[in-house]
C-alpha cells in the first residue's frame, strides 16, 4: 500500500473575511444595540421605579439599615440642615407622604447627594464653602428636588434595569474585552439621562429659591465654586462638547447659563440681600 | 475626564498595535509554515489506526506541540462576535496555524528518527491562558513507523 500527502489548498479551515471590516461592522453593531437597549431599558426602569410608593421606599430603606451621617456627633449642623430643609420644602409642590430627611457628614468632600427614602447627605467640604445661607438653600432645594422627582429611585430602576441586560449581552460583562465597549457605550448612555434630571432639579430648585428669599440671588455661585475647583484651564474649551457629553452632570458654565436665562424669562430679581450663615454655623463645621 | 480619554486611547492604541502586528505575523507563520510543508511532503502523516505491514517496522511517539497567543485585535473581535453569533474568524486562522505547525513538529521529530510513515495522527487542544489575551496549547501526536535495518538518527534538514 502506498501513502502520500498532497498539499491541501490554502483557506479551507479559515474564513476569508477582512478582519478590519468585519470589526466596523461588529463594533458599530454592538454600539448601536447597547445604546437603543440601553435608551428603553433606562425609560422603563425609571417609568416602573418612580411608580413604587414612597411609603415602600421607606420601608425599604428601614429594613437595609443603613447608617447615614453623623447626627450624634453632630447635634446642632444636622437640626439646622433640616430646619433648613423644611424651610425649602414649603416652596416646593412636595405631595403628602413624601418628606426629606438631611445628613450631616464630616468628610471633607465638596458634595451633596439625594438618595431612596428621601435622605439627604451634606458633606463638610461642601457646606465649609458656602458664603451664604442662599447658596445653601439652592442646594438644598436642588437636592429635594430630586426626591420630589423621584430621581434617586428611578436612576436605580433604569440602572439596575440596563446593568442586567448588559449583563446577559456579555455573558461576562467587564471581563472581556469588547465586554468594555459594551459597558462603556450603555453606561455614556446612561448618564444621558441623569443629566436631564440634573437640568429638571436645577429649575425647580430655582423657583422655589425666589419664593423663599424673593430674588435668586446666590443660586449660581454654587456652580461659580464648582467651577473654580475643577480649576479648568481655557485650553480645554475646545473639549467641552466631549466633556458635556461624557459627565453624568450638565457643565456647570451650562447650569450658570441656564439660571441667567431662566432669571430673565422669568423676570427675577438677582440683586437681592444674601442671608448670611446662621452665627454658630462655623463653631458646628469645626467640630470633629 | 482625562482617565476616560487616556483609557479610550490605550485600548485604540492596543487595537492597532494588536491589528498590525498580528497580521504581520500570521501573515509571515502561513508562509514559513507552506514552505516547510512541501519540504516534507515526502513523509506521509495518516489518520488510519492499521499500519501497513509489508515490512518490519519499529514503532515510537511522535509528538509536536505548539502554544499560540491571540492578540487584542483578535479577542476583541472574537467578544464582539460573541454577542452576534457565527463563526469565529480571527480564531479560525489562528488554529488553522497553529494544527499545521504542531503537525510540521511532529514530522520533524519522526524524520530525525527516519520514519517512512506516520500512523494514527491525533489532535488534542488546551486553553492554557485565561487573561484577557488568550494562548491555545495545540498538540499532534502520532506512531512513527520506523523501517528495520534503516539506519535510526539520520538527520533531515527542515
Amino acid at each position: 500500500m502506498r501513502y502520500e500527502n498532497r498539499l491541501p489548498p490554502e483557506g479551507i479551515n479559515t474564513s476569508q473575511v477582512h478582519p478590519l471590516r468585519q470589526f466596523l461592522q461588529l463594533a458599530i453593531g454592538a454600539v448601536l444595540l447597547v445604546v437603543m437597549l440601553v435608551i428603553v431599558l433606562q425609560y422603563a426602569g425609571a417609568f416602573v421605579a418612580r411608580r413604587i410608593p414612597f411609603s415602600y421606599e421607606l420601608r425599604v430603606m428601614d429594613t437595609l439599615d443603613i447608617e447615614l451621617g453623623e447626627a450624634e456627633q453632630h447635634p446642632e449642623m444636622t437640626a439646622y440642615l433640616n430646619a433648613l430643609a423644611g424651610r425649602v420644602s414649603q416652596h416646593l409642590p412636595l405631595p403628602d407622604g413624601l418628606s426629606v430627611t438631611v445628613h450631616y457628614d464630616s468628610e471633607d468632600v465638596f458634595n451633596a447627594f439625594a438618595t431612596v427614602g428621601g435622605n439627604l447627605l451634606f458633606y463638610r467640604g461642601l457646606l465649609s464653602r458656602m458664603p451664604d445661607e442662599n447658596t445653601l438653600a439652592m442646594v438644598m432645594a436642588h437636592e429635594i428636588s430630586h426626591v420630589l422627582h423621584r430621581d434617586p429611585v428611578a436612576a436605580l430602576g433604569g440602572g439596575v434595569a440596563s446593568t442586567i441586560a448588559l449583563l446577559g449581552l456579555t455573558g461576562n460583562a467587564g471581563t472581556g474585552i469588547a465586554g468594555q465597549l459594551v459597558n462603556q457605550a450603555g453606561m455614556l448612555t446612561g448618564v444621558q439621562f441623569t443629566r436631564s434630571m440634573e437640568i429638571a432639579a436645577d429649575d425647580a430648585a430655582l423657583s422655589a429659591l425666589n419664593a423663599l428669599y424673593g430674588h435668586v440671588n446666590g443660586a449660581s455661585t454654587l456652580f461659580e465654586l464648582f467651577s473654580a475647583s475643577r480649576e479648568r484651564s481655557s485650553s480645554l474649551a475646545k473639549t467641552q462638547w466631549l466633556e458635556r457629553f461624557l459627565s453624568t452632570h450638565p457643565l456647570d458654565e451650562d447650569r450658570i447659563q441656564r439660571i441667567s436665562q431662566q432669571v430673565l424669562d422669568q423676570q427675577w430679581r438677582a440683586d437681592g440681600e444674601l442671608t448670611p450663615l446662621p452665627a454658630g454655623f462655623q463653631r458646628w463645621l469645626a467640630v470633629d | 475626564m482625562n482617565s476616560l480619554l487616556f483609557q479610550a486611547g490605550s485600548v485604540v492604541a492596543l487595537l492597532v498595535l494588536g491589528f498590525l502586528f498580528g497580521r504581520l505575523a500570521e501573515k509571515r507563520h502561513y508562509r514559513k509554515i507552506i514552505q516547510r510543508e512541501s519540504e516534507t511532503q515526502a513523509l506521509p502523516v495518516v489518520a488510519s489506526r492499521y499500519p501497513p505491514e509489508d515490512r518490519p517496522y519499529r514503532q515510537q511517539l511522535v509528538t509536536g506541540s505548539v502554544v499560540i497567543a491571540s492578540d487584542y485585535f483578535k479577542a476583541f473581535l472574537a467578544g464582539l462576535i460573541n454577542i452576534f453569533g457565527g463563526r469565529v474568524t480571527p480564531y479560525e486562522s489562528m488554529l488553522d496555524r497553529a494544527r499545521r505547525e504542531a503537525v510540521l513538529r511532529m514530522k520533524a521529530e519522526a524524520l530525525a528518527l527516519g520514519a517512512a510513515y506516520v500512523f494514527n495522527i491525533k489532535f488534542d487542544t488546551t486553553r492554557i491562558a485565561t487573561g484577557k489575551v488568550g494562548a491555545m496549547e495545540v498538540l499532534a501526536y502520532g506512531t512513527a513507523m520506523i523501517p528495520l535495518g534503516q539506519a535510526v538518527g539520520i538527520q533531515h534538514e527542515i
